[in-house]
């Protein structure tokens, strides 16, 4: 007989309701006292911090507060991202042995392969891309992040289903340049919402179910649906009278300086490459990058998927970075050398 | 000492889970830091976060937070005790508890009962290796370090 877990679905709620669940929840779990837990959620209007993330740097407080856009911090690491109801959330609460290895990159594959079987269930090519997206033919429909506390575990995505990046890149701290009609076009270009690849967004509910079964014949369970124990409803009560207060979200405060964007424009033989990067000064990495230009690569994915692949690289393994990526991959790009991205974006972060 | 590469220092006090490494400094004060086996498990570090100084940190509550490729977690605090301080170099350049995890500490704590009796429910010497090692077999660990 197959182990049951639970299959909890919580609806749309405050992010501050959300992240206090993701303790609660995590919590009993560490402790033994609940069932692994597939849940869905979703948001109403919010802008989320990783839980390392600072909101003076990462966000654009004014817009938020002027949108009604709650600022709300994540129990998990990675990059802020804005969500509401066009963006369906999936979570996993696990015991570490439940996935067979300890190796939090493994695990963040194995969950991302799963979700992306999930969604190509509905016809269309999904796919993992390292470390934590989802992909379709290159553009991301989904990312993900975790949080570990003793021997348990929470993974969660997102799934665009009808989403429009402009909301998001409105939310983050971006030059004007970068929020240009043709910069918020390339951005549209790198995304991929579900009811784009289908025509129309299937039912919430078929999509959940189709996610649900996917989990269980991958992990060799059955889910049976439940609600929150006693324990963590208590548990959630006291996440939430620390969670939702600003002390919480001004936990971490750097000054907006230490995270420039900068850019640098790099000629070659056939154009130019221009590379605009989120610099993580103290750091000294990248925290994120954007290429864009008058090149050709084909497959036009490439690009997409060095970009991923350089996120949060420290300034000096850049060019190794860009090298691993280029080895093996059969990509077209005349004029253009793999060298020439890295040379990009170290002048880029030279800019800072 | 060396269990599938994953280096255990017989000197040092861990948690059962043999997550953390905790020595007792001559002042009453303790240090504390990730295992070779936590390090290995979490990947490169990105971030570190340790509470202010002079924070009460109950038995159970993480003295510090770190975060790697998307993870996020607690470094665990075995007793009760108050912040004295965060690493400098640590906070600085996360990945050094990658490259040798028993020279760069993460926190600096202050035991809230005398030091000897708060190491009492931690292992140490060869019982310490015994269970350092069986962890390693039991979950297949093969401990990596980043290059200097």
């Amino acid at each position: 007989m197959l182990p049951t877990w639970r299959l909890i679905d919580t609806g749309t709620r405050r992010a501050a309701e959300n992240f206090a669940l993701n303790r609660a929840i995590l919590e009993a779990r560490k402790r033994g006292m609940t069932p692994s837990t597939l849940r869905f959620l979703q948001f109403g209007p919010s802008a989320l911090l990783g839980y390392h993330q600072s909101a003076e740097q990462e966000l654009d407080l004014d817009y938020c507060r002027a949108n009604g856009i709650e600022v709300q911090r994540r129990i998990t690491g990675g990059g802020a991202i804005y969500m509401d109801e066009s963006v369906l959330g999936w979570e996993l609460y696990l015991g570490k042995s439940d996935l067979g290895t300890p190796d939090m990159a493994a695990i963040s594959q194995r969950v991302c392969e799963t979700a992306a079987r999930g969604v190509s269930a509905f016809g269309v090519r999904a796919s993992y891309r390292p470390r934590t997206d989802i992909e379709v033919d290159g553009r991301k429909i989904a990312g993900t992040g975790g949080a570990f506390d003793g021997a348990a575990l929470l993974y969660q995505g997102t799934l665009l289903l009808d989403f429009d990046i402009e909301r998001m890149l409105r939310c983050l701290r971006l030059p004007a340049e970068m929020l240009s009609p043709q910069a918020i076009e390339g951005a549209r270009a790198r995304v991929v919402n579900l009811g784009e690849l289908l025509g129309v967004v299937p039912p919430l509910e078929k999509i959940k179910r189709r996610i649900a079964d996917e989990f269980a014949e991958t992990l060799g369970v059955s889910f049976e649906p439940g609600e929150l124990s006693p324990l963590e409803a208590r548990l959630f009560r006291e996440a939430l009278a620390e969670i939702d207060s600003p002390e919480w979200v001004e936990m971490v405060r750097k000054p907006r300086g230490g995270l420039p964007v900068v850019e640098a424009i790099h000629r070659f033989a056939g154009g130019t490459l221009r590379a605009a990067a989120a610099y993580d000064r103290a750091g000294g990495r990248i925290r994120q990058v954007c290429f864009s230009g008058d090149f050709f690569v084909n497959p036009p994915r490439a690009v997409a998927d060095l970009e991923a692949a350089l996120r949060d690289c420290a300034i000096e393994d850049v060019p190794a970075a860009v090298a691993r990526f280029f080895q093996g991959r059969p990509i077209e790009m005349p004029g253009l050398a793999p060298a020439d991205f890295a040379v990009a974006v170290t002048r880029a972060a030279q800019a800072a | 000492m060396q269990c599938n590469g994953c280096e255990f220092r017989p000197e040092l006090y861990y948690d059962s889970d043999y997550q953390i490494w905790v020595r007792p400094e001559n002042d009453g004060t303790v240090l504390v830091g990730m295992t070779d086996i936590s390090q290995t498990i979490a990947g490169k570090v990105l971030h570190v976060r340790v509470r202010r100084p002079g924070a009460i940190r109950p038995k159970g509550k993480p003295v510090a937070t770190v975060e790697t490729g998307k993870w996020a977690g607690p470094v665990p605090n075995p007793f009760d005790c108050v912040i004295e301080t965060g690493n400098k170099a640590v906070l600085d350049d996360p990945s050094l508890l990658n490259r040798d995890p028993y020279l760069h500490w993460v926190a600096r704590v202050r035991p809230s009962r005398p030091v000897a009796e708060a190491l009492q429910g931690l292992l140490t010497g060869a019982a310490a290796e015994a269970g350092f090692c069986e962890r390693v077999r039991r979950d297949d660990i093969q401990c990596k370090r980043v290059a200097s």
